[in-house]
């Protein structure tokens, strides 16, 4: 269990970071639940942010968004889902 | 006990009722898991008058309600609404609620943990009569339209300018001579409207909004489908987690409180507590079997010790299966683990990332279709 949760934490971290650096949003990682929604309610983030969110999962962990899966956008812990099953395919294929 | 303005309507429908702090609400009309289905697949429309809403003027109201919820009030845009909650002094959850920026008024809503009277007291003591305040409360009804199909019974009853508004705003209409609010809200994930109306008018609007619903396969819901539906699509609900647990914190409400601000109710005690550093924080958990007792104040176990509790428990019709939220500490606070419920030995419950579903609304472009 703690291996999966270390692996789990570390995506969390980087993802939160960048996010909070990028998109200049009042908050401490710590203060951004992993199920606040990103777009919508919770954080209330745009269209324009959704892009920026993108880019920070690919730019973070170099790791496509196909553009019609907004299911994976929908809040940090389904981000931090989607990049560990590609880090885990990506792993599988070495 | 405060009754609704549509109590003979929805009685009439075979609502069947219980009371929750100190007002009357729907529970349901027939199966939950119906009426849960019936938002999810078409749409479903509920009684929300349980809901305390006040109308202030631009003016005063500014003020007043900058000091009383956590949210930013000044920073709401013309014709959008903020998300927000009312918390008491010591810093616990008061009310879940709306504060809309209507042209030169504001309209404040509350789904209140306090009686009537308790809410009243404190809203008083933050200056509510000097915000020249009105309680639209026993004046008005609130209905709530929910689900994949709710934007098209808008659409037909007020018109197509309905169809582009963004989530968390509000618009000005009328029905049959009467004014009502349309908020563009909802807590189910699917999309949602928040109807206010004057009493006089709102029994037409229920039966023309209860009819469009029926002819698209959706029915009458109770707040008993509410709940499992806030739960699936990860709303915060202030009867259920928030009530058990009133720390915004843990229940990972930071999003609806800005932390630069330094005057609202139970600032202080939030603040501090945030300093102080989180322990816990709830997360989603998931029963493998119907069987299995993911109830309310039930005991979550990792290695033959107690870890959490769960706080908010239903079922999610989408997956099948009994669905919670549990209060974990921190250093065990993570999805895709395994713990056991009731006992060292008990069955398996697993945590998942929230929310568990994706919504038929989100799948759809309205100005496509």
């Amino acid at each position: 269990m703690q291996q999966t949760i270390a692996r789990r934490a570390l995506v969390i971290d980087t993802f939160k970071n960048e996010l909070i650096r990028r998109l200049n949003l009042p908050y401490t990682p710590e203060d951004l639940h992993e199920d606040v929604s990103l777009l919508g309610s919770g954080l209330g983030l745009d269209s324009l942010d959704a892009l920026e969110i993108v880019l920070c999962i690919e730019h973070c962990f170099q790791i496509k968004i196909p553009d019609e899966n907004v299911a994976v956008l929908r809040s940090i812990n389904t981000v931090v889902d989607y990049v560990l099953e590609q880090q885990a395919q990506k792993g599988g294929r070495a | 006990m405060r009754t609704s303005p549509l109590r003979g309507q929805v009685a009439a429908a075979g609502a069947l009722f219980s009371s929750r702090h100190g007002v009357e609400v729907v529970s349901r009309f027939g199966a939950c898991r119906a009426e849960h289905a019936a938002v999810r697949d078409a749409v479903g429309l509920t009684d929300f008058s349980f809901m305390r809403v006040f109308r202030l003027p631009e003016e005063q109201g500014i003020d007043f309600l900058d000091g009383l919820v956590a949210g930013n009030v000044p920073k709401i845009r013309f014709g959008r609404v903020l998300h927000t909650f009312l918390a008491d002094r010591d810093g616990l959850l008061v009310a879940d609620c709306y504060v809309a920026n209507n042209d030169q008024e504001f309209i404040f809503t509350c789904e209140s943990i306090l009686p009537d009277p308790q809410l009243d007291v404190l809203l008083l003591a933050a200056g509510l009569r000097e915000a020249n305040a009105e309680d639209l409360t026993t004046t008005h009804a609130l209905l709530s339209l929910d689900g994949f199909k709710s934007w098209e019974i808008v659409k037909n009853i007020f018109g197509p300018d309905t169809v582009g508004l963004p989530y968390l705003s509000i618009e000005n209409c009328s029905f049959g001579g009467e004014p009502v609010c349309l908020l563009r809200a909802g807590k189910t994930s699917e999309f949602g409207y928040l109807l206010m109306a004057p009493v006089k008018g709102a029994a037409a609007l229920f039966d023309a909004l209860k009819s469009e619903t029926e002819q698209r396969g959706g029915r009458l819901c109770g707040v008993q489908a509410h709940d499992d539906l806030r739960l699936e699509g990860r709303f915060f609900n202030i009867f259920r987690e928030g009530q058990r647990v009133r720390d915004p914190l843990p229940l990972g409400l930071q999003w609806m409180i800005d932390f630069d601000k330094d005057n609202f109710s139970g600032c202080a005690a939030i603040k501090q507590r945030r300093t102080g550093g989180l322990r816990r924080k709830i997360i989603g958990v998931a029963a493998q079997s119907e069987q299995a007792a993911l109830e309310d104040g039930a005991r979550i176990f990792h290695e033959g010790r107690e870890v959490a509790e769960v706080v908010a428990s239903g079922f999610s019709v989408v997956l099948d299966q009994p669905l919670a939220l549990a209060l974990f500490p921190v250093e065990l606070a993570y999805s895709g683990l395994s713990f056991r419920l009731g006992a060292p030995d008990g069955p398996v419950v697993r945590s998942l990332s929230m929310p568990p579903i994706m919504p038929k609304s989100l799948m759809v472009k309205l100005d496509e279709m």
